[in-house]
């Protein structure tokens, strides 16, 4: 039997670092040498959803959607594009095991950890978990707060709140929502895009990985879905998905 | 119609495929070229690597239909083998390589544009009220800019290097989207401006939105709704 891992993400017609990490965790999985095949799909680049299936000779595919969030992309878009009916799903004489948004993966959290620690985050600090969230989807959130909840169960660092771009707790008022000396903003984005280079430093008037305000020190951590180890995450998602049967 | 790409592979033959030329290199190696033009520079038989060379056009700006004309030239890749060759090529062209063998064999699966505009939702619903006319001009305007044939719209790939294409890309999606908008609200093409993206149809100098309505300011009244 051969296996196939199969990575989908949202991709942009107009930002080409969106499907960068969905690539770099393709290739790192890929040199691994634990599925046969290692393949990509994007809603809007190429190769498609709708053609993700095209030309495999994997009998056995697993999908992992690289997807913060769990909601309208991962439970209606990609299920639909790729004609899938549940977590096993046969398509086209394949077995095809869907594990959900990565967002929600437990193991995420070890990420969110590390990429706190790379921007310095000792035991004193707090550290605020950054989501897109949107008032247009409560469902938006719902990882966000999970992550942040099991960051917190683990006791590492002295406060763990979580903020947002797009609802409130906005992030602009990260300071009021913390007391610790220094906060520690971890953007739980895929990508290092257009939100987390740009929208975010500009609308929160960072200078740089460091900033001091008020007193406190603001430190701007990259995102949690360019760390090397979320591939890690990826393939132990892909492995859980493996035992379904 | 000469020797098709998979023959001109199995064969060690050159051939192009789009806008790319391949040609043996050594006993089993092949050297990826992309079109003339610039300093020539040798990229590494890398994803990224390749991803970077073909995914900006000549101005910097960021290519998201891999088909779109007008692809960097200046870059050539060295491949080791034949496997390397098709990874290559497929980081190019995604999968164009299966849909030229799947239509040679008679089973590439075909999904038409209505197909694909009635499965849309949220903000894409809207692209399924595009008139008949519109998507006619559509296809002239967004697949008359890419190198693959849109075997859906009932095109045939003539040429050895073209690429079936087998649906309606996202790309496409999208412009049926604001094209179904401009219908509505009643467009005007705008100037064209060469810093806006490509796809970024929203924008009144986008070149595919201004060709897409002057084309149809020019087509017969009693074609237009
Ligand atoms: S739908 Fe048209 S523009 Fe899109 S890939 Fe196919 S031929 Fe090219």
């Amino acid at each position: 039997m051969k296996r196939g891992l199969l990575l989908v993400g949202h991709g942009s017609h107009l930002n080409p670092n969106s499907s960068a990490p969905v690539y770099q965790h393709a290739e790192e999985i890929r040199r691994r040498g634990v599925f046969d095949d290692v393949r990509t799909a994007f809603w809007k680049e190429e190769p498609a959803l709708g053609r993700a299936f095209d030309g495999w000779d994997a009998d056995d595919i697993t999908v992992v959607p690289v997807f913060i969030a769990t909601g309208y992309f991962t439970e209606q878009v990609v299920p639909r594009e790729l004609g899938l009916s549940g977590p096993l799903s046969r398509v086209g004489g394949r077995t095809v095991r869907y594990t959900g948004a990565i967002g929600a993966h437990p193991r995420l959290a070890d990420v969110i950890e590390l990429r706190a620690r790379e921007a310095d985050a000792g035991p004193d600090a707090a550290l605020a978990i950054l989501g897109h969230g949107t008032p247009r989807n409560p469902n938006s959130e719902r990882n966000i707060y999970l992550q942040a909840e099991r960051v917190a169960a683990r006791g590492a660092f002295r406060e763990v709140t979580t903020v947002f771009l797009d609802q409130e707790p906005n992030m602009r008022d990260v300071l009021r929502y913390t007391r610790a000396e220094t906060v520690v903003i971890v953007p739980l984005f895929v990508a290092d895009g257009w939100h987390v280079d740009e929208t975010i430093p500009e609308e929160l008037d960072l200078e740089g990985p460091e900033t001091v305000r008020n007193g406190r020190r603001i430190r701007y951590a990259a995102a949690v879905g360019t760390h090397p180890s979320l591939a890690d995450v990826i393939l132990q998602a892909a492995e859980e998905a493996l035992a379904w049967g | 119609m000469g020797m098709s790409v998979l023959e001109a592979i199995a064969a060690r033959r050159p051939f192009r495929l789009g806008e790319v030329e391949a040609e043996p290199d050594g006993a089993e190696g092949w050297v990826v070229r992309g079109p003339d033009g610039g300093e020539p520079r040798q990229v590494e038989a890398e994803g990224s690597a390749i991803r970077a060379a073909v995914r900006f056009d000549a101005l910097g700006r960021y290519r998201p239909l891999s088909g779109a004309r007008g692809m960097p030239g200046g870059w050539f890749v060295r491949c080791r083998s034949r496997e390397e060759l098709e990874q290559v090529l497929e980081t190019v062209y995604p999968l164009a390589l299966v849909h030229i063998r799947q239509h040679s064999e008679g089973t590439l699966r075909v999904v038409g544009l209505d197909a694909v505009l009635r499965r849309q939702t949220g903000r894409y619903e809207v692209a399924a009220e595009l008139s008949e006319e519109g998507r006619r001009l559509a296809v002239a305007s967004v697949c008359g800019a890419c190198v693959r044939v849109p075997v859906w719209a009932g095109r045939l790939p003539k040429e050895p290097e073209s690429i079936p294409c087998p649906e309606p890309c996202s790309v496409f999606v999208s412009f049926c989207r604001e094209a179904a908008i401009w219908e509505r609200e009643g467009a005007v093409p705008g100037r064209d401006d060469p810093s806006v993206p490509f796809a970024d149809f929203e924008a009144e100098g986008n070149a595919l939105r201004n060709a897409y309505l002057r084309a149809r300011a020019a087509a017969p009244a009693g074609e237009q709704r």
